[in-house]
């Protein structure tokens, strides 16, 4: 339906009279009225999809909403174990990689001999983990970072206005909803309590410069050992003067 | 579903303009004929020409007022309409059976009137009080004035009685027109030039530049049809336009005989004419395109001071001017309230003794033609943009004031070659089907348009220009 305009307007008898142009402006705004007159509105919230005669593109939104695409950033919340309690294990990485600095957490310490197994093996949980959602500007970076799959955004929901400041600041009973989460690779599904597992687990870098990984170098130079030590290494050495 | 739902609106409107119609021509009669109530007769000997005063309640406060205030509704949910949306929706009135129910935004009528009543009435402190407070009765009172003069419907019998649907049917018809119509400026000026904003002030200055500057194409377009009927008088330019150029009568089985054919609307036989009356008085009623003086995005307009009901008054009076505009076109170029290509001289046949009827239904339809005229207004507003203000004059002194000038010359020698206006009537149709035809050829070849555009643009820019001959050239030695 889109009009080329000549490219020469000026000798052009149609444009020049104006009428026939006026004419068929007033064609399209009344083909447009009658079309959207005598059809009912479709109603379908994927706009996209509507194909009715009727050309209203409106979702009308109380009453009709537009389903939000997988991937949405919505509402955070707090994911539950199987047994009710959250997945947190209060390792704080949400809460230092938060941009905002929205999300307070404070750990606690599970006894040794708890009477909830899943718990055993598991030192830290959070006694409070608050966040402000006036703060936050929702970019999910505390889900990425969560090593536990504790923290989602996954509910499609939409901060709840309130009347007060306060009540945007939300603690464990109002973010631990939805259903809850369980991976095979979960501690408290592999391990039986809280002592270090039997084999020793290194870190890749960790496993080179200990030498047990031969670190090929161009130019075929023999390798310079990095010194490993358990000394911790002062800092100093790392600051100016 | 929607489409019934539509429909059955039309009917209840078609239905009360109806009804309203046969009520005023039955409430004429009883008036004249001195409120006869159970066979005692409150006036005896009765009140002959004194119908015009429930013609005066009912056609300028009821029809005129009722349909500009379903305008501003029209306007918000037509434009909506036009332009692929919903528009309002909203306001429902909390009662059962209508709870919840927009009925197509109604209500949004009465919450922009309560809007209007009980917003506070603001004066600026320097504003001049008498001015300022004349400025909207100036601007509103003319335009119901106009409507005096336009006949609705014919002049039945009613007991008795010739009841017409016409305030008044003074001799100089539509010179009241002229007069009254350069009368509206006042009141922009004035409250334009009393708000002591310079923006209003411009707005005003605008609106009386522009209405001088049309004011003389908007006189001009109706001399045509004044030659052509050879009156002044509304009844009469809608008693010529009855007649057929060309038609006879039909038999029609069931029916009778039925007369068909081409009437001598003014439509027909001065295009031009129309053209010119309708921009000019379209230029008259400061909507968009000509919508300077108010000219929202660059100065507020004339009523930029006004607020509550003040306001409301110019708005109203707006849409009171479409209403109008919309009925002196219908009666000076559409034939009035004729049926007109069919049907005429044999529905007032079949309807002889029943005056109240036959009134009742050319009342109908010439506001089914008014309506009409207002959708065309209004899709008009909502389809062109807005002139820059040189175009605005150019349009009215350049274009239309010589357009209409030669049409008077054409329709002067044309009438007088040809009396029966047969003549007139082929150049009109001719000018009609020569724009029509190129309106046309524009929308139904969009494939041969597009292959057309690149042989142009081709001319344009893929050869190189012909050398300029003459003084262009030889410059260059």
């Amino acid at each position: 339906m889109a009009y080329n305009a000549s490219k020469n307007p000026t000798g052009d008898l149609r444009e020049r009279l104006y009428l026939p142009e006026l004419i068929r402006g007033l064609a399209i705004t009344t083909r447009h009225f009658l079309r959207n007159l005598f059809n009912p509105r479709d109603t379908n919230v994927q706009v996209v999809d509507r194909n009715s005669r009727n050309l209203v593109s409106t979702v009308s939104y109380p009453e009709e909403k537009t389903p939000y695409p997988p991937g949405y950033r919505g509402l955070h919340r707090l994911v539950p174990r199987d047994d009710g309690k959250p997945r947190c294990v209060a390792c704080y990485m949400c809460a230092t990689i938060c941009p905002a600095q929205c999300i307070y957490i404070e750990a606690g310490e599970y006894e040794t001999v708890d009477p909830v197994a899943e718990s055993r093996v598991i030192e830290k949980y959070p006694t409070q983990f608050v966040i402000d959602e006036l703060r936050c500007i929702v970019c999910g970076l505390c889900v990425d970072a969560c090593p536990k799959d504790a923290i989602r955004m996954d509910t499609g929901l939409h901060t709840p206005s309130e009347y007060t400041r306060s009540g945007f600041v939300w603690d464990i009973p109002k973010l631990l909803q939805g259903p809850p989460v369980s991976h095979a690779s979960d501690p408290w599904n592999k391990r039986q309590s809280s002592a270090p597992p039997p084999h020793q687990h290194r870190e890749a870098h960790t496993r080179i410069g200990a030498g047990l990984v031969p670190l090929k170098l161009p130019g075929g130079e023999p390798q310079k050992r990095t010194e490993v030590t358990d000394q911790p290494i002062p800092v100093t050495r790392f600051l100016k003067d | 579903m929607k489409a019934l739902q539509v429909l059955i609106a039309i009917g209840v409107i078609l239905g009360a303009i109806f009804g309203i119609s046969a009520a005023t021509y039955a409430l004429g009669g009883w008036i004249e004929s001195g409120f006869p109530v159970l066979g005692h007769v409150l006036v005896p000997g009765g009140l002959p020409g004194w119908s015009w005063t429930i013609n005066l309640v009912v056609l300028l406060l009821v029809f005129v007022m009722v349909i500009a205030t379903f305008l501003t509704l029209a306007e918000r949910k037509w434009s909506a309409m036009m332009q692929d949306r919903i528009g309002p929706n909203r306001a429902t009135i909390d009662l059962p059976g209508l709870r919840g129910r927009p009925l197509g935004g109604l209500f949004h009528v009465a919450t922009d009137a309560l809007k209007m009543l009980f917003k506070e009435d603001f004066r600026p402190k320097n504003a001049d009080k008498l001015l300022f407070n004349l400025g909207p009765i100036l601007a509103f009172a003319p335009v119901l004035a106009l409507f005096a003069v336009v006949p609705v419907g014919p002049v039945v019998d009613v007991g008795g009685h010739r009841i017409g649907l016409q305030v008044a049917d003074p001799n100089f018809g539509l010179l009241w027109v002229l007069a009254i119509a350069s009368l509206a400026v006042y009141g922009t000026s004035l409250a334009g030039w009393s708000s002591n904003n310079k923006f209003a002030l411009l707005g005003g200055v605008r609106a009386s530049s522009q209405m001088i500057s049309y004011e003389v194409a908007l006189g001009l377009g109706l001399v045509g049809a004044m030659m052509v009927f050879s009156t002044v008088r509304l009844p009469e330019l809608i008693q010529g336009q009855t007649m057929h150029l060309w038609g006879g009568a039909v038999d029609v089985p069931g029916l009778g005989v039925v007369d068909v054919g081409i009437p001598a609307w003014g439509i027909f036989l001065q295009p031009i004419g129309f053209v010119v009356f309708f921009t000019a008085a379209f230029a008259e009623t400061k909507r968009a395109p000509f919508d300077l003086p108010e000219g929202e995005s660059e100065i507020i307009g004339y009523f930029v001071e006004y607020s509550g009901m003040k306001f409301g008054l110019f708005m109203i009076s707006e849409f009171a001017e479409v209403v109008i505009l919309a009925a002196i076109t219908t009666a000076v170029f559409l034939g009035g309230w004729h049926l007109g290509f069919a049907g005429d001289a044999w529905l007032t046949e079949r309807l002889a003794g029943h005056g109240i009827l036959l009134g009742a239904i050319y009342s109908t339809i010439f506001w089914i033609k008014v309506l009409v005229l207002c959708y065309l207004q209004l899709a008009i507003r909502w389809t062109f943009p807005r002139f820059r203000y040189d175009q605005i004059q150019t349009l009215g002194w350049k274009i239309l004031l010589p357009q209409a000038l030669a049409n008077i010359f054409v329709t002067g020698a044309l009438v007088l070659l040809d009396p029966s206006l047969r003549t007139l009537a082929v150049v009109g149709f001719l000018e009609i089907g020569f724009v029509l035809a190129l309106a046309m050829r524009l929308t139904d070849t969009e494939a041969g348009h597009a292959a057309g555009d690149a042989q142009h643009s081709a001319d344009a820019h893929g050869q190189a220009p012909a050398p300029l001959p003459g003084p262009a050239a030889a410059s260059h030695h």
